[in-house]
């Protein structure tokens, strides 16, 4: 083997090495806190109220309401639930603590990025999170009749990439929040803001349908509804296949935005880390 | 190894009246004041050299160890170590160094420390047998034994500590900054862990910086000593040369088998204490053993010991006169 090609064999063995290891070790952290993630699960819980509202109203308008009916109400909510379950992330408020309490002195004496390691935390989160996502999807297809997420494995595919499109969009919005703790004394303000748009703009409220058109039209411009309600309409199998090209595209660019964004804002902040605390 | 010239860290701090008033005021319009914490120092580190850093809380000495370690961005002046920027964090500079800082932790609070080793491995890319080899020397040396598969917040401090310190050494680095590594440990965890720093210097010809409040540290493991307040070096040279040269006596204890007169010890030298049988005067050092012999064929002594002033108390002096520069 040409030396070249060895030394790539060794740095692709080091990274599989990293990432089994950092995956081994906070699956095992994220277990110990199976609980505490549960009652996460539970504040996240604006969409299944929203599914409850809208059936009523549909019901009240004879059946149907804009095209949506009961069992799809029920189909959007859900996915809307799972899309939002799937791209929760906390990183902001991670980062504020860790600058707050220089906690990040210790990650930053480390050669690996301190981004991996949140990476690893959201990432195996998902699996100790997943089976509760799993008995709640089940359950609520049973409890409203005719409920059906996408029978079409071609759009679970489709579903599982763009989501994670979504979360790492997410993700990163959320660090460029954590970085501004490197000017201020704490971020997290800017986080809650963050969260009540999200819960507004995002999709988990109603269906973007039900948007006045001019809003609609602004909201399309901003990143929240690739968050929540383009990935359920793609996991209701309701969102044809340019309109998933599209929106696959356009996550891409707001991950690649705030990818940039973040880069500069964390080289920039870290010179004003006062590594106060430790 | 360590180059430091004229470096300086200034931080911006607010300043707020107490009470509503002041809260209020503040609210419109915030007072800042900028202080020193670092202001201007300078000094060279030879490889495997062992130095104390001394100093009064707010003296600077955490400041500068967090610069040479690259968490703090320096104000001006200029640092390499191991011909590295620090602030630049390139990787190899960061396997080359580590930062223990007393009980600040990068052990994870709910796993076990065998867990936080592999993830270290692994970011360090430590070779398996290295990392076994490391681990069987450090587990003699720390006595791990039995501790490293118990969850970390289930560990007494001292067991804590030990496996800190391995966390932070596992990947061999050849420059330590160690600040305060034996804070709130007893006497026996300080002597092991002091222990372990010497024998790691001697095994690797490791660098290592110390700042410690225990006096015992410093003198047990840095011949040097680099000693700061209020940001400044006010002296950097050897320990011995610190004592010799702020101390010019030596104090001599004696224990008499009669009373003597003050006046008559005197007559030998200052009397630093007198209670009693027991006196302890305070000799010009180049005259410690000529009046020791004096001392004891012409008084009544039972028993006399030669013993340096304490060092905890020069240093003490050091900061109210600073009369010593470097």
């Amino acid at each position: 083997m040409k030396l070249e090609a060895k030394i790539q064999m060794g740095l692709l063995e080091n990274l599989w090495r990293k990432s089994k290891t950092m995956f081994a070790l906070w699956f095992a952290h994220m277990t110990v806190y199976r609980a505490e993630i549960f009652i996460w699960m539970l504040s996240g819980v604006v969409p299944l109220i929203m599914m409850s509202v809208w059936i009523g109203k549909a019901s009240a308008n004879g059946g149907t309401l804009e095209n949506f009916n009961a069992a799809s109400f029920a189909a959007y909510f859900l996915a809307a639930w799972v899309s939002q379950q799937l791209t929760v992330a906390w990183v902001a408020w991670e980062m504020n603590f860790q600058i707050r309490q220089g906690e990040l002195s210790s990650k930053l004496l480390r050669p690996i990025d301190p981004l991996w390691e949140h990476i690893f935390r959201h990432f195996t989160e998902r699996f100790v999170r997943g089976p509760f996502i799993l008995v709640v999807v089940i359950a609520g297809t049973f409890i409203v009749p005719g409920t059906k997420l996408t029978p079409d494995l071609w759009h679970v595919l489709e579903f599982l990439l763009v989501i994670n499109l979504a979360f790492l969009m997410r993700f990163l919005i959320q660090y460029c929040i954590g970085t501004l703790c490197f000017w201020f004394e704490n971020a997290t303000a800017f986080d809650e803001f963050l969260y009540v748009l999200q819960t507004f703009l995002a999709g988990g409220f109603a269906p973007l349908e039900f948007y006045p058109p001019a809003i609609r039209a602004v909201v399309e411009w901003t990143p929240f509804p690739y968050m929540v309600y383009y990935p359920a309409k793609i996991l209701t199998g309701t969102l044809s296949s340019s309109e998933t090209l599209r929106v696959m595209l356009i996550t891409l660019a707001w991950v690649l935005a705030f990818g940039v964004l973040r880069s500069i804002l964390w080289r920039f902040g870290i010179k004003k880390y006062g590594a106060v605390g430790a | 190894m360590i180059e430091v010239a004229n470096l300086e860290k200034h931080y911006t701090v607010n300043e707020k009246e107490p009470g509503i008033a002041g809260s209020l005021r503040s609210f419109f319009s915030r007072k800042t004041k900028t202080v020193k914490a670092v202001d201007g120092v300078s000094f060279k580190i030879e490889a495997g050299e062992m130095v104390g850093f001394l100093g009064a809380n707010g003296a600077g000495k955490t400041t500068t160890l967090k610069m040479l370690a690259g968490l703090l961005h320096p104000t001006a002046g200029m640092a390499k170590v191991a011909g590295f920027t620090p602030f630049e964090r390139r990787s190899s500079f960061l396997k080359t160094i580590t930062l223990v800082m007393g009980q600040k932790q990068q052990l994870l609070w709910d796993l076990p420390a065998l867990d936080s080793f592999l993830v270290n491995q692994a970011i360090y890319e430590i070779p398996d047998l290295e990392y076994r080899a490391t681990m069987k020397e450090f587990i003699e040396l720390l006595d791990l034994d039995g501790i490293l598969k118990k969850q970390v917040r289930k560990l007494s401090l001292g067991e804590r500590m030990k496996c800190e310190l391995a966390a932070a050494l596992l990947h061999r680095p050849k420059v330590l900054f160690l600040d305060e590594p034996t804070i709130g440990l007893d006497v026996n965890m300080q002597v092991r862990i002091r222990e372990f720093v010497a024998a790691y210097n001697q095994r690797f010809n490791a660098t290592v910086i110390l700042t410690s409040h225990y006096m015992a540290d410093v003198t047990a493991l840095c011949k040097r000593i680099v000693v700061v307040d209020k940001g400044h070096i006010i002296f950097d040279g050897d320990l011995s040369a610190l004592i010799e040269r702020s101390s010019p006596a030596k104090i001599v204890k004696l224990e008499l088998s009669k009373i003597v007169p003050r006046e008559i010890l005197e007559s030998y030298a200052p009397v630093k204490s007198l209670d009693g049988l027991f006196a302890e005067l305070l000799v010009p050092r180049l005259e410690t053993s000529k009046v020791a012999g004096r001392l004891l064929s012409e008084l009544p002594v039972a028993d006399v010991t030669i013993q340096d002033p304490d060092i905890e108390e020069i240093i003490g002096e050091l900061f109210q006169s600073q009369k010593v520069k470097p």
